[in-house]
């Protein structure tokens, strides 16, 4: 691919990149390079998995990606079906190695994991600039105890910071329900941190 | 660290990966589409045949019938048509949240929408007279539908609150009516001075529901005979149906 074409592409939205990838596979390139370490991400805070195997999963869903083109649609934004289909492949994945651990990794200091304590200031006491490694891995436990779906829902809202109509398209809930499931996976979160003491760190 | 997109564009042109054509996903929208619809049209059917039912119960019985309102009620709904209705309902809910947008909505929502829509079906379903016919298809060709109708077909035999019902089995000279009641006891029935719905006459074999007061232990005096498979409303206009026929259910509660 040209320096030229890549230009192009960089400056293309997600939609028109989609438009361009069926009949171009450097479109396509153009486009998986953006979401590539936005979903390397995503797959290493849902799973537990090492980085090898962290990017076979990737590889899968872009390939996923790629043989859905077609049917991606419009009413959506190309980053909430990006993530569902992210999402279905690593459920799909668990399903497949149940033996393998499902859980949540945090960067040590992770900013999301302040923003996930945040909510928890008011009955906390928890003073966000102080989060640290011990704290954020603490976090990444707490989270780790949760099931699946609240697990889900907290990492999308907090971690990718995705609003509740996206989370809405991603998992294909009713924004209700998302909403009902966010206030009961932080009163779970809550619960948990208190028992751990999260606030005493 | 390995260029993670690039390794998959050279899989995809090395394993000559396509994306599915836009026909596959059209074909596949429309087929949940299409389910929902078949879901919804099946919650119709089975809706007309409730709304047949209840329009046609025979509400007018309630003056003979001694127990409370809400049992003589329960006798009469159409529960297994209700529990279709339901069950296509919660079918086509299911298709409706695997359409494009479908999830977005409340189950409880969708749920409602697909039995308000079925309902609206069953009522214009009801008007063509479908329901009718689907409901003595059913009456004819399946024993256990029969079955579920005995207990409002018992609400028949009971001789000391005026309710008599069975088939003739001879006509005596002086104009007594030979009678086997639904439970096999023979009975001598004074038509003299009946109301025939639904252009009747005595016949032996026929099926008929009396409506009179019990004068002795094997007497019955009738004020009203009416077909045992005619329906109120058309006995009201003098329209009724009249089989020859035996009828089955009859029988099996013999």
């Amino acid at each position: 691919m040209s320096t030229l074409q890549h230009t192009q592409y960089e400056q293309m939205t997600d939609e028109e990149l989609v438009e361009h990838s069926l009949t171009n596979e450097d479109a396509f390139y153009s486009l998986i390079k953006r979401y590539e370490p936005v979903l390397l991400r995503y797959i290493h805070r849902m799973t537990s998995v090492n980085r090898e195997e962290a990017e076979d999963i990737l590889q899968d869903i872009f390939i996923k990606l790629y043989r859905n083109l077609n049917g991606f649609d419009t009413a959506l934004k190309f980053s909430s079906w990006v993530y569902r289909i992210a999402h279905n492949e690593i459920i799909s994945q668990y399903r497949k190695k149940k033996q393998a651990q499902y859980s949540i990794e945090l960067d040590a200091g992770d900013d999301e994991s302040r923003s996930l304590l945040n909510f928890l200031s008011d009955t906390m006491s928890v003073e966000s600039e102080y989060i640290d490694k011990e704290k954020a891995n603490l976090v990444g436990a707490v989270l780790e105890s949760l099931a699946p779906k609240y697990r889900d829902v907290l990492v999308l809202r907090y971690f990718e910071d995705l609003s509740y109509d996206e989370i809405s398209d991603i998992l294909r809930k009713p924004p209700g329900s998302v909403a009902t499931l966010i206030n009961r996976a932080k009163d779970k979160f809550k619960k948990i941190a208190v028992k751990h003491k999260l606030e005493s760190i | 660290m390995n260029d993670i997109s690039k390794d998959t564009l050279k899989k995809i042109k090395e394993q000559r990966i396509v994306p599915r054509t836009k026909n596959y996903f059209l074909l596949r929208r429309s087929t949940v589409w299409m389910l929902f619809g078949l879901s919804i049209v099946l919650g119709s059917l089975a809706a007309s045949v409730a709304v047949f039912q209840i329009n046609n119960a025979e509400w007018d019985l309630f003056k003979h019938y001694r127990h409370s309102v809400l049992e003589f009620i329960l006798l009469f709904i159409p529960y297994l048509w209700i529990l279709f209705l339901i069950g296509f309902s919660i079918i086509a809910f299911y298709y409706f949240r695997r359409t494009e947008s479908g999830y977005r909505y409340r189950a409880v929502t969708a749920v409602v929408l697909s039995i308000l829509l079925s309902v609206a079906g069953g009522f214009a379903v009801y008007k063509t007279g479908l329901s009718e016919r689907i409901e003595t298809a059913f009456e004819d060709n399946i024993p256990f539908y029969r079955g579920t109708s005995f207990h409002s077909r018992m609400v028949w035999m009971a001789p000391e609150k005026g309710l008599l019902a069975g088939k003739i089995t001879g006509i005596a000279e002086d104009g007594t009516i030979k009678l086997t009641d639904l439970n096999g006891k023979e009975w001598e029935i004074n038509a003299g001075d009946a109301l025939w719905r639904g252009r009747l006459s005595a016949v032996p074999e026929l099926e008929i529901k009396l409506i009179g007061s019990k004068t002795d232990n094997n007497c019955f005096t009738a004020k009203e005979i009416r077909p045992w498979r005619g329906r109120q409303k058309n006995q009201g206009m003098g329209m009724g149906r009249q089989r020859g026929k035996m009828h089955q259910g009859m029988n099996s509660s013999q």
